[in-house]
């Protein structure tokens, strides 16, 4: 058919983010043991309790096994074949961004993040990390001013140890899950934001990560703390260069609202998602979990997940406080031989605790993507509220969308929904669209867009045109 | 767990039979199922020990079928009972299979077994003697309403097995009725072949006494143009577990499934289905109800399979739960796994407790709680209990649910 060809030719646009900057770069050698971790923290110059953590959690993760639950099937992952710190070399302090590397800056202005001056006029405060350190946040001065703590979580280590100290690793524990434990054994770097009492973020804070080298994984940490009556809004983005081979990616995320705190969360994950066939492109395993400590709290989830080979991501919310409320919206978009399992949990602890779950799933080609998800409502969770909502949009006879959402109630005083539903592209609807002058790839765009709208509407600003593009882009030339 | 013990030092029966001693074997390699699998997690351990903790006991004390009056023109028949059946009328026919068919039935079942997910038909097969297996091929129209019963004896494990193929252009009704006794384990399973153009309306009710168990299986095959529409209900079980398997072969087959498990005290119902559609056009509508209260636990778990090949699907999975008590709880899982695109498929759950708008309506319209409560509960019961077909009156569901509950 003309319009398949057509559509296809369209899909053919290559990653736009698969290049490599070529910068010098400072790596240890591969594997992992004792001495690797204990050089990772001795390079961070981290104080003992930290390495202590580290080493607790290695011990950890050597006992448990790499979980298989999720069926996906990918190529076994050599551990002793990554290499755990790398990063580019450039001059011990930086005190203002003109002493940043400019290829490093070259870097993110080619990936359209601000991080010189000119394109501070965003107002978005951004940390970029690349592989795995920390390069530059900007808008410091600005945020300190209001108390707002946005830093590299290694500086955190330095500067504010005792938060460190006192919330690192509660949300997500050491011996959480297999990926958890690994990270939390050889995490190199990640964002630390803390926001005090009776604070509104005055601007947005971001995050890009960026993954250089091939041989090397990345395994970000990030900690937000939201004190109470305190609310920001946190934006995360990440892409990488395209090789041949996989590269690990095994990050943990962890949130804190305390009374009436609240923290919206927005991911764009457009990681390299390795070629038509499958060659390449990034191992992502996600661990992503917030805890809505206080009464009141609000924890917001929105992600839209078009890149990796494997993605496997569970942002979840605990709800602790009475009235504390988890949202999770998602996009996912899996084109060629891409596989996702992603979805959320939902932990209904408090009572009078609300959560929304909108899962939008889109698959393509010969790709696989899974909606996993957990409701859970304890034995305090009186009067609590649980609304799900999947649907799964697949496209072509090759692609598979599975659903298996888990739901477990202890308490009658409390009440779920769930629903789900799957379709296609309406040939109709394409018909219709066509038939009023519309472009074929214009036509089927709008309906992804319209499929995925209850989920665009909860991004930040420019987060929902990027998505948009994207989802438009990594679609064309699937459809027939 | 007396069983396994039987099993791994292979003194589970004498002289068993060819198929029993072929599934003996599949069985010692790994005698238990895998508790970490999905369709084996939510299982309560120790009632699951429980069950497989009692003997079999070949000699059977004699069965009293309930209700014996009031029931001409329904064919009855118990498993186990020795009886020759070979009805030929005008119309129809219903002919016993010669153990030779069976074996030769079952042979080709074993072989698409999967050894987790037919757990339960393996153990049924290795302990079923020939006596227990009833084999019926089913031909004809107008053919009578039919009752089969399954039951259990005391302190003793039984296995009943059942055979129905439904040849071309058959129309039935079945009521499957399996009776657990104070302390007993019942291990059924059901095999049904329904061919071209034929249809049957199945019930299965289940129902047992103070602390028996029962692991029921019913694994379906339908053929082109077929129907099987399904009721089923299980109540008063220590530990029961129902799993359905149904195959539509082609596609372009409908099925209907409505089922409902109540637990209460502290036991354990659960029910997993599996439906695969190998063909395009296939339909299914499926309604699971749970009700759990004291300190039960309900789970209900259904898994809709369409392949590529599946394009035309039509399937709508619902899972409503009603949750009664502060220790009481319910785990449900409705999955979709959907290669074919061009499908309509749709899945739903909910757990709540009794609608309080309603119950507050009602009230303030001069009825008491109790009543009002027991109102919403027979409207609750009643969509799935009429869907059971076969003499309804006769078995008064209803009253017997509402009178428990």
């Amino acid at each position: 058919m003309v319009e398949e060809n057509l559509v296809k030719d369209v899909v053919k646009e290559p990653y736009k983010y698969g290049f490599v900057t070529d910068i010098e770069t400072e790596k240890i050698e591969k594997g992992l043991n004792e001495d690797i971790i204990r050089l990772i923290s001795h390079k961070k110059e981290e104080p003992k309790y930290l390495l202590d953590f580290r080493l607790k959690a290695f011990k950890k993760w050597q006992k448990m096994e790499e979980p298989d639950w999720a069926g996906l099937g990918y190529k076994q992952i050599d551990y002793q074949d990554i290499i755990y710190y790398s990063a580019p070399k450039q001059k011990e302090k930086i005190s203002s961004l003109d002493e940043v590397d400019p290829k490093l800056l070259e870097t993110f202005d080619k990936l359209g993040i601000p991080l010189t001056e000119q394109k501070k006029l965003t107002n978005v405060a951004v940390d970029a990390v690349f592989d795995s350190v920390s390069i530059a946040t900007t808008f410091r001065e600005e945020l300190a001013e209001h108390g707002v703590i946005f830093c590299s979580i290694s500086e955190a280590v330095k500067n504010h140890s005792d938060l460190i100290e006192k919330y690192l690793g509660t949300v997500v524990p050491a011996s959480d899950n297999y990926f958890a434990a690994l990270n939390s054994a050889v995490f190199s770097d990640g964002s630390f934001v803390y926001i005090p009492k009776g604070v509104t973020c005055p601007m947005d804070l971001s995050s890009y990560f960026r993954i250089n080298s091939g041989d090397s994984g990345q395994f970000e940490r990030t900690l937000i703390i939201a004190e109470e009556s305190s609310s920001v809004s946190y934006l995360e983005g990440c892409t990488a260069p395209m090789f041949d081979t996989n590269t690990l990616h095994a990050a943990v995320v962890e949130l804190i609202a305390l009374d009436d705190a609240s923290i919206k969360y927005s991911t764009v994950q457009n990681w390299y998602a390795g070629d038509e066939e499958g060659v390449g492109g990034i191992f992502n395993f996600v661990t992503k979990r917030g805890k809505c400590l206080g009464k009141r709290s609000k924890i917001s989830w929105s992600q839209v997940e078009t890149g990796s080979a494997i993605t496997w991501k569970y942002p979840s919310c605990i709800l602790l406080g009475e009235e504390s409320i988890g949202e999770f919206y998602s996009v996912a978009l899996t084109n060629n031989l891409q596989k996702a399992d992603t979805g959320t949990k939902m932990i209904h602890i408090g009572p009078k605790t609300k959560s929304t779950i909108v899962s939008k799933g889109i698959s393509a080609g010969n790709s696989i993507n899974s909606y996993r998800g957990l409701v859970k409502m304890g034995t305090k969770a009186t009067g609590s509220r649980n609304y799900s909502q999947c649907d799964s949009m697949l496209i072509g006879d090759q692609a598979s969308a599975n659903t298996f959402p888990y739901i477990k109630s202890q308490q009658p005083n409390s009440e779920i929904e769930h629903e789900a539903s799957t379709c296609r592209i309406s040939e109709d609807q394409l018909f219709y669209l066509q038939s009023r002058g519309i472009e074929f790839e214009e036509a089927i765009s709008m309906m992804v867009s319209g499929f995925c709208r209850d989920v665009f509407n909860q991004l930040p600003m420019e987060f929902a045109a990027e998505a948009d593009k994207l989802l438009a882009l990594k679609l064309e030339g699937s459809v027939g | 767990m007396k069983i396994i013990e039987k099993i791994k030092t292979n003194k589970l029966i004498d002289n068993p039979t060819e198929i029993q001693k072929f599934c003996l074997h599949k069985l010692q390699s790994r005698p238990l199922p895998n508790f970490k699998s999905e369709l084996w997690r939510l299982s309560n351990k120790s009632k699951f020990s429980e069950f497989l903790d009692y003997s079999v006991n070949e000699k059977e004390p004699k069965f009293d079928i309930p209700f014996s009056k009031n029931s001409q023109n329904t064919i009855r028949l118990i498993i186990g009972e020795n009886r020759q059946i070979n009805l030929i009328e005008e119309n129809y026919s219903i002919e016993q299979l010669s153990e030779d068919k069976l074996d030769e039935y079952f042979k080709e079942q074993i072989s698409y077994f999967d050894q987790n997910q037919n757990w339960s038909d393996l153990l049924n097969l290795s302990l079923s003697c020939t006596k227990n297996i009833l084999g019926l091929k089913i031909n004809g129209s107008k053919i009578p309403p039919i009752e089969i019963f399954s039951h259990a004896s005391n302190n003793s494990l039984s296995a009943k097995t059942l055979v129905i193929i439904l040849e071309k252009n058959c129309d039935i009704e079945l009521l499957q009725v399996n009776l657990g006794k104070e302390n007993s384990s019942l291990s059924q399973s059901t095999f049904f072949c329904i061919e071209e153009n034929s249809s049957l309306n199945h019930g299965v009710v289940s129902y047992g006494e103070k602390r028996s168990n029962l692991l029921n299986s019913l694994n379906v095959i339908q053929h082109k143009n077929s129907e099987y529409n399904l009721g089923t209900l299980h109540f008063k079980f220590n530990y029961a577990r129902f799993e359905i398997c149904i195959k539509q072969s082609v596609g372009e087959a409908k099925t209907n499934i409505k089922s409902m498990q109540i637990t209460k005290k502290d036991e354990q119902i659960s029910t997993y289905t599996r439906i695969d559609f190998n063909g395009p056009d296939g339909f299914l509508d499926q309604i699971n109800k749970s009700l759990a209260d004291d300190k039960s636990h309900a789970i209900f778990e259904g898994s809709i399979i369409v392949p590529k090949i599946a394009q035309k699907t039509d399937a709508s999975q619902l899972s409503r739960n009603l949750l009664l008590s502060n220790f009481a709880q319910i785990d449900t899982k409705p999955q979709l796994e959907i290669i074919a695109d061009d499908v309509k498929c749709k899945h739903g759950a909910t757990i709540s407790q009794l609608n309080e708008e309603e119950l507050f309506y009602m009230r303030t319209r001069g009825i008491t709680l109790p009543e009002a409560s027991k109102l919403q509960l027979s409207s609750y019961f009643q969509e799935i209990i009429s869907f059971i077909p076969v003499s309804k009156d006769r078995w008064n569901l209803l009253d017997k649910l509402l009178n428990e509950n």
